[in-house]
């Protein structure tokens, strides 16, 4: 009788703790109905603005965070931080006045000391970041309680752009003066706050209640970390997020369209081209390197291995960026030109019985699945000549960079996304002789380097995009790089989600979604 | 020599283990092409002072022997350095946090495999027959299926079509859980917080299913023939004889067989860990696992000598532990 009775006992417990339980989630879901869940097979790494130095990571702080300046959504750049600046001595300092509202989630204002400490931070810690604030600025001070002065080492036109990076961002005075903070959830003052951040599994933010701007059209974000595109979309249709983000596999797009679900298209930045390295034979030849571009069948490559997820590129500067010249459809046509190409071969002496043989180098994994895709359809393409004989190779990330660097591939495929918004930064890292060892090409011209050394002093914009013409056209006269695609960005979202804006940086702006 | 000489003299024999692999580790790293300051910038442009300043920093530019010695004495202190991909952030850190998802997938994998192949293996060898046949042929199966494809056949099933469990991660980030000691069922149970529970438990059944059947073929394979064997023995034999019913012969001759099979439990731990990381994979489990496979394809040299000498200190222990439960289950075993 006893023993019933405890059964009985035992069997009401255990319903009412599962009626309980029940009723919590049911409740917390419905709490949390306006929380907007993010999915991404990218990973947040560090988060300080002092040492982060990706994509992602760059994305969440722009969230969190608030520069002096920022985009609008034409691409120019507005007043954020600062309600309005003014550039003294050529470009060489730069002043910037604060707007006197801004406040750190706890209260804290965000003045000119704030700012100023925020920058010697990145300065004195010298994170891989940290290049973008010491190469241009010699020193930073504050005015008065609302003003900060920036004194360049040089005048650079551009220096705006630069400002609107990360690492010019001011950040809590909480966070460390010399110390890094890879996993601080102090902030900025931009319009979210750090609520929680599990390494790699998620990050969850809440509107900031002191944000000076237009106040957040969801409850908070919560951003989920997933391995591979496999998982994030596994986890999009089975409803466990809203939104997936970079990156999904290309062939699952049209497949998740055709199910219902919204595919947001925004042009984009990242780039892929060809390295080629033109210190060693064969391809210190000239015309060899312009019969590999005028051989290229951009449309092709777009097709076949992307599936119209990026679009033909002709230059190194994207297009759709000011100062975007289509230097390779100018010079060698839209389509593959394979007679033009024939004929370049056999001027550098190949025939197709003496074939030019070229080593071509891909990553498996950095770039996605379709990487050996490309590389064979390249193969194809240059072989269509009858005059050339491609010999695929590959390596793991952590290995190609080594020889990319060290210049041991004669042609290899890369990417590229840029750090700001200027075509500086599509023609300087490239094609500068001082600032392009890491890519191992070797190509110098002094001609190049005076072009672009004056177009980053220039403050004219007219005469900065002829500069920037000029070096495009020569880029595609001497072919070091051969740019192939362009890359378009998707955002994925359920049919509850009713607005979703992506930043000239292509950064997702968390505050516009809604559901 | 006693119990206790006997497991100290088995504890000293991990040191040498964990020396040997963090020294082929040590090497291989180097002698692999790329380094870590060029494996995570990637084709980030950055001024070639600023590279050597970084490098410098991470202690790169320091003699091989040096770098060699200086990890070892700092991981002879608990010290496993700093990563070298995330500026700041101490290994041990990342250890700590990522060991108790990788120790709880373990467990619940464990058992799952144990509770599958200890059954499957029992039935198979009482039934006999076509139940036998089918149950060795569906143990070599599960023996031969691919983590991976098994997990996202699981979760075609049911986190897509059916919807009832979800899809990866470990918990459901609206729910809040006061973590203390990282394993979030235990966790859930110490802070009473029974959404954390459901939520946690939900996200580990998928995982731990897929580690589990993978695993259990073996026990199958194992216990069947063992208990079959027994079964057929001369003790079996005279219980029969002294007309003891046959569920307690069988209860007895299940004890016998138990000593090969703990003797396999303590092998299949590394195997187990193996598994999960492929599984830690498929789910997108914040393990240790996963955190090695993507610090190597970053060459975070100190992040990946961290985690193998962790790994080789908790495969060690574990064949320490297994070894003195053999010496304690079975009284033949002379030390």
């Amino acid at each position: 009788m006893a023993l019933a009775n405890t059964r009985v006992i035992l069997a009401a417990i255990i319903v009412i703790l599962v009626i309980a339980a029940g009723f919590y989630i049911l409740f917390s879901r419905q709490q949390a109905a306006n929380v907007i869940v993010i999915g991404t097979t990218d990973d947040v790494t560090e988060l300080d603005p002092a040492t982060s130095y990706d994509f992602f990571t760059w994305e969440v702080l722009s969230n969190v965070m608030a520069g002096l300046v920022t985009y609008d959504q034409q691409g120019n750049i507005v007043p954020y931080l600062a309600e309005r600046w003014e550039s003294q001595e050529g470009g060489k300092v730069w002043i910037f006045y604060l707007r006197q509202d801004a406040k750190f989630p706890d209260g804290t204002p965000c003045d000119a000391d704030v700012v100023v400490r925020s920058i010697k931070r990145v300065m004195t810690i010298q994170g891989d970041p940290s290049w973008l604030v010491t190469e241009f600025v010699e020193n930073v001070e504050a005015l008065d309680q609302w003003t900060v002065k920036f004194t360049l080492k040089q005048p650079t036109g551009y220096f705006l752009a630069v400002v609107a990076t990360p690492p010019y961002y001011p950040v809590h005075p909480n966070y460390p003066e010399d110390q890094p903070a890879p996993d601080a959830t102090w902030g900025g003052c931009g319009p979210y706050m750090i609520d929680e951040f599990v390494r790699d599994q998620y990050l969850r933010l809440k509107p900031n209640p002191n944000f000076f701007g237009e106040e957040p059209k969801n409850d908070g974000v919560i951003i989920r970390f997933y391995e591979g595109s496999e998982d994030l979309r596994s986890a999009l249709e089975a409803g466990e997020i809203d939104v997936a983000w970079r990156t999904l596999n290309p062939s699952d797009l049209e497949d998740l369209r055709s199910k219902g679900y919204n595919i947001k298209e925004v042009p984009g930045l990242f780039i892929r081209y060809l390295v080629l390295r033109v210190s060693q034979p064969p391809l210190d030849n000239v015309a060899v390197r312009q019969a590999l571009a005028a051989a290229i069948d951009r449309q092709d490559i777009v097709d076949r291995v992307f599936r119209g997820t990026m679009e033909p590129l002709y230059s190194m500067v994207p297009s759709g960026m000011w100062g975007h010249y289509p230097a390779f459809k100018e010079k060698y046509g839209e389509g593959p030109n394979i007679d033009l190409a024939r004929q370049l071969l056999s001027q550098a002496g190949y025939s197709e019985s003496n074939k030019l043989q070229v080593e071509l180098w891909y990553t498996p994994e950095h770039y996605g699945d379709t990487e050996a895709a490309l590389a064979a359809v390249i193969k194809e393409q240059w072989e269509a000549t009858g005059m050339i004989s491609v010999e695929i190779k590959s390596s793991e990330w952590g290995t190609y960079v080594d020889q990319l660097s060290s210049g041991q591939m004669m042609i290899s495929l890369l990417g590229w996304y840029p750090d700001y918004l200027d075509p500086d930064n599509f023609l300087t890292p490239f094609l500068l002789s001082t600032a392009n060892s890491w890519t191992g090409t070797g190509y110098a011209n002094p001609q190049v380097d005076d072009l672009l050394r004056k177009a980053m002093t220039s403050s004219d914009m007219n005469e900065r995009a002829q500069l920037y013409k000029q070096v495009q056209e020569i880029l595609a006269e001497e072919a070091p790089f051969i740019p192939l695609v362009q890359g378009k960005l998707f955002v994925v979202t359920s049919t509850e989600v009713t607005s979703i804006e992506v930043s000239p940086l292509q950064f997702l702006i968390y505050s516009s979604i809604s559901k | 020599m006693s119990l206790l000489r006997y497991a100290v003299t088995r504890a000293l024999a991990i040191v040498p283990t964990v020396l040997i692999l963090y020294t082929v580790v040590f090497i291989v790293l180097r002698v692999i092409p790329g380094d870590p300051v060029t494996a995570a910038l990637g084709t980030r442009s950055i001024p070639p002072e600023e590279l050597e300043a970084i490098r410098e920093r991470l202690g790169l530019d320091q003699p091989l022997w040096r770098q060699y010695i200086d990890y070892l004495l700092g991981v002879m202190r608990g010290d496993f350095g700093e990563s070298m991909t995330l500026y700041g952030r101490p290994v041990a850190r990342d250890i700590m946090e990522r060991f108790p998802a990788t120790l709880e997938l373990t467990i619940f994998g464990f058992i799952v495999s144990v509770v599958l192949g200890v059954g499957s293996g029992v039935v198979a060898a009482f039934r006999g027959g076509l139940v036998d046949r089918l149950l060795r042929t569906s143990s070599i199966v599960a023996y031969t299926l691919f983590i991976p494809w098994l997990g996202l056949m699981l979760k075609y099933v049911f986190s897509i079509k059916l919807g009832i469990l979800p899809t990866g991660g470990r918990i459901d980030p609206r729910v809040n859980l006061d973590v203390v000691t990282g394993l979030y069922v235990l966790d859930s149970i110490i802070t009473a917080n029974p959404a954390a529970l459901v939520s946690a438990v939900e996200h580990l059944i998928l995982p731990s299913l897929t580690l589990g059947i993978v695993l259990s073929g073996v026990y199958t394979r194992l216990v069947r023939i063992h208990v079959a064997e027994a079964l057929r023995s001369e003790v079996a034999v005279a219980y029969r004889a002294r007309g003891l019913r046959e569920s307690r012969i069988a209860v007895h001759m299940l004890r016998i067989s138990l000593i090969p099979t703990i003797t396999m439990m303590g092998l299949q731990f590394a195997i187990l860990l193996g598994g999960a990381v492929l599984t830690e994979a498929t789910f997108s489990w914040p393990g240790l696992g996963s955190l090695l496979v993507e610090r190597i394809s970053y060459r975070d040299y100190s992040t990946i000598q961290g985690v193998t000498v962790f790994f080789a200190f908790m495969v060690g222990l574990v064949s320490l532990i297994v070894d003195i439960i053999y010496a304690i289950v079975n009284p033949r075993v002379r030390y």
